[in-house]
Order: C-alpha cells, then sequence, then structure tokens
C-alpha cells in the first residue's frame, strides 16, 4: 500500500506542477472538467463492472446484504456527522 | 451528478452482472488504475491552478488530523450501534466498520477469525464505497465540503478522491487525501484490535 501511496501523490505532484507553471485559460479549464467527469463516470462504469461480474459479492448480498447496508449506513452517517462537529475548529471558524 | 454516478455505477453493474464475458474482469483492475491514475493527474492540476490552497492549508496545521480521527471514531460507533440493531456483537460490529471502506484487506484480515463475517466485512465495504460515490456530491451541497470526506473512509486517497474534488474544491481535496492516507494506514492496526477485545 505504502508504493500504491507514493505512485498516487507522485501524480498528484506531477499535475500540481503542471497545473502551476501552464498557462490554462477559462476554455481550456472547463474542456478539462469535461474530460475529467467522463474519465470519472468511466471509472464508476468498469468499477460497477467489477462487482456486477464478482458472483461472490452478488451471492453474498442476496444472504447479508441487508446487515452490510445497515453497517455501512451507520458508519457512513456517523463518519458525516463527526467531520461537520469539528470543521469549524479545523479550518479556524473560516467555513 | 449524483444521478450520473447512480447510472453509471448502476449500468456497470447491470453490464457486468448481465452482458459481459468473464474475460472482462481480467482486465477490470488494469481499467481503473489507469482511470484512476488520469483522474488523479487532473486533481493536481486544480490544486496546481489553486496555489493559495497550500497556504490556507498550512493554517490548519495538525488540526487536520481531526477529520480523519473523526471519520474513524465515527465508522467505529455508527458500526457499533448497527451491530445493537443487528443482535452482532460489538467487537465484530466495530471491527467491521474499522475497515473503512478498505473493502479487501479488512475481509483478509477477518478470513482467519471467523469466514461469514470476513464476507459481511467485505460486503459492507463494497457498499460503503457504493454509498460514498453516491452522497459525497449532496452532502457537499448540503453539508459543507469537508463533512463530504467523511463517507469515503479510507477510499478519500483513491477511488473516492475524484467525486471528492469534483464536488468541493482544490482545498478539500488535498485534506481528503491526507485523511484517506491516514485511514488506510489505521485499517490494519485498528481491525485486528477491535476484534480481540
Amino acid at each position: 500500500m505504502g508504493i500504491r501511496l507514493l505512485m498516487y501523490l507522485a501524480v498528484i505532484l506531477l499535475g500540481t506542477l503542471i497545473g502551476a507553471r501552464a498557462k490554462i485559460n477559462k476554455r481550456l479549464s472547463g474542456r478539462l472538467g469535461s474530460i475529467q467527469t467522463a474519465c470519472l463516470l468511466l471509472l464508476l462504469l468498469v468499477m460497477g463492472i467489477k462487482i456486477g461480474m464478482d458472483k461472490d459479492v452478488i451471492d453474498s448480498f442476496f444472504s447479508i446484504g441487508y446487515s452490510a447496508i445497515i453497517i455501512s449506513i451507520f458508519t457512513v452517517g456517523f463518519s458525516i456527522l463527526g467531520v461537520k462537529l469539528v470543521s469549524g475548529y479545523v479550518t479556524g471558524g473560516k467555513s | 451528478m449524483t444521478g450520473k454516478i447512480i447510472g453509471a455505477v448502476v449500468a456497470g453493474v447491470i453490464l457486468g452482472f448481465f452482458i459481459l464475458p468473464g474475460w472482462v474482469l481480467d482486465y477490470t483492475d488494469m481499467i481503473i488504475d489507469i482511470g484512476l491514475m488520469l483522474l488523479l493527474f487532473f486533481v493536481g492540476i486544480d490544486i496546481g491552478i489553486n496555489r493559495s490552497v497550500f497556504g490556507r492549508i498550512r493554517n490548519m496545521g495538525l488540526r487536520i488530523v481531526l477529520i480523519p480521527v473523526m471519520i474513524i471514531g465515527g465508522s467505529i460507533l455508527g458500526a457499533g450501534l448497527a451491530g445493537l440493531i443487528l443482535g452482532m456483537p460489538l467487537n465484530e460490529a466495530g471491527a467491521v466498520g474499522a475497515g473503512l471502506g478498505w473493502y479487501t484487506l479488512s475481509s483478509i484480515l477477518m478470513a482467519n477469525y471467523s469466514n461469514e463475517l470476513s464476507t459481511l466485512a467485505f460486503l459492507a465495504n463494497v457498499v460503503r464505497e457504493m454509498l460514498a460515490f453516491i452522497i459525497i456530491p449532496i452532502v457537499a451541497k448540503k453539508m459543507g465540503f469537508f463533512s463530504a470526506i467523511g463517507p469515503a473512509g479510507a477510499t478519500s486517497m483513491d477511488t473516492a478522491l475524484p467525486v471528492i474534488a469534483k464536488a468541493t474544491d482544490s482545498e478539500t481535496a488535498i485534506i481528503a487525501f491526507i485523511s484517506g492516507a491516514i485511514c488506510t494506514f489505521s485499517v490494519p492496526i485498528l481491525v485486528p484490535l477491535i476484534l480481540n477485545l
């Protein structure tokens, strides 16, 4: 995981350097946004395909899906509340 | 954006389950890796254009760490409460929550403890990731940008980062990456620890 983290960091840093140096006008920035959205939707589509093709996930969803959904709703809900609770302090009251 | 996200994920699941042949699965990980790298590169470009975010993040200092701490605490507490409703032992439910969306590792860490719990950890964390994709744009709009980091857990460092970056701003994207990295490193420590309580 450490190597993967470094890889992600390197790619983000490369993008940051290019973004900081290149003169990107509003038209190009808008086009980048559209490409970004298209890539994001393609990524989510492929992730959906991966889940749909995983027989173990689909089979277990029918048997323990209810418990998994309840647990994930509670974990997500309490994570959001937790962050909301401290976000004002983290930003120094500027959010 | 939420409608498009739901549409893409649901279309993918339907395609994968009903239509596409089995060999496609051999290439999904590679496509996901390439797509993710490309999206993270775009996140970097956004950050580079808005360089002023670094100053604001420096001003927040170590307080940023509170965000992953609350995500970890909220996930374990939430899973514990869900466990009470489902009649599960608290340590088992808490350990599933401590997976923080990293479904492969959390299920492996529980495999020696119980196969059933390992499957539940896998599925609950897959559902968490999918749920995160869907609600991040809504949470960002209704509850603020920082709150949108919460649903993603460990995945705010990778797969959910492009969704967070799209729904929020460069400042939140950087904090989401830091938060995801801290959550990621805490999963292999917390899951066995809570399981053995």
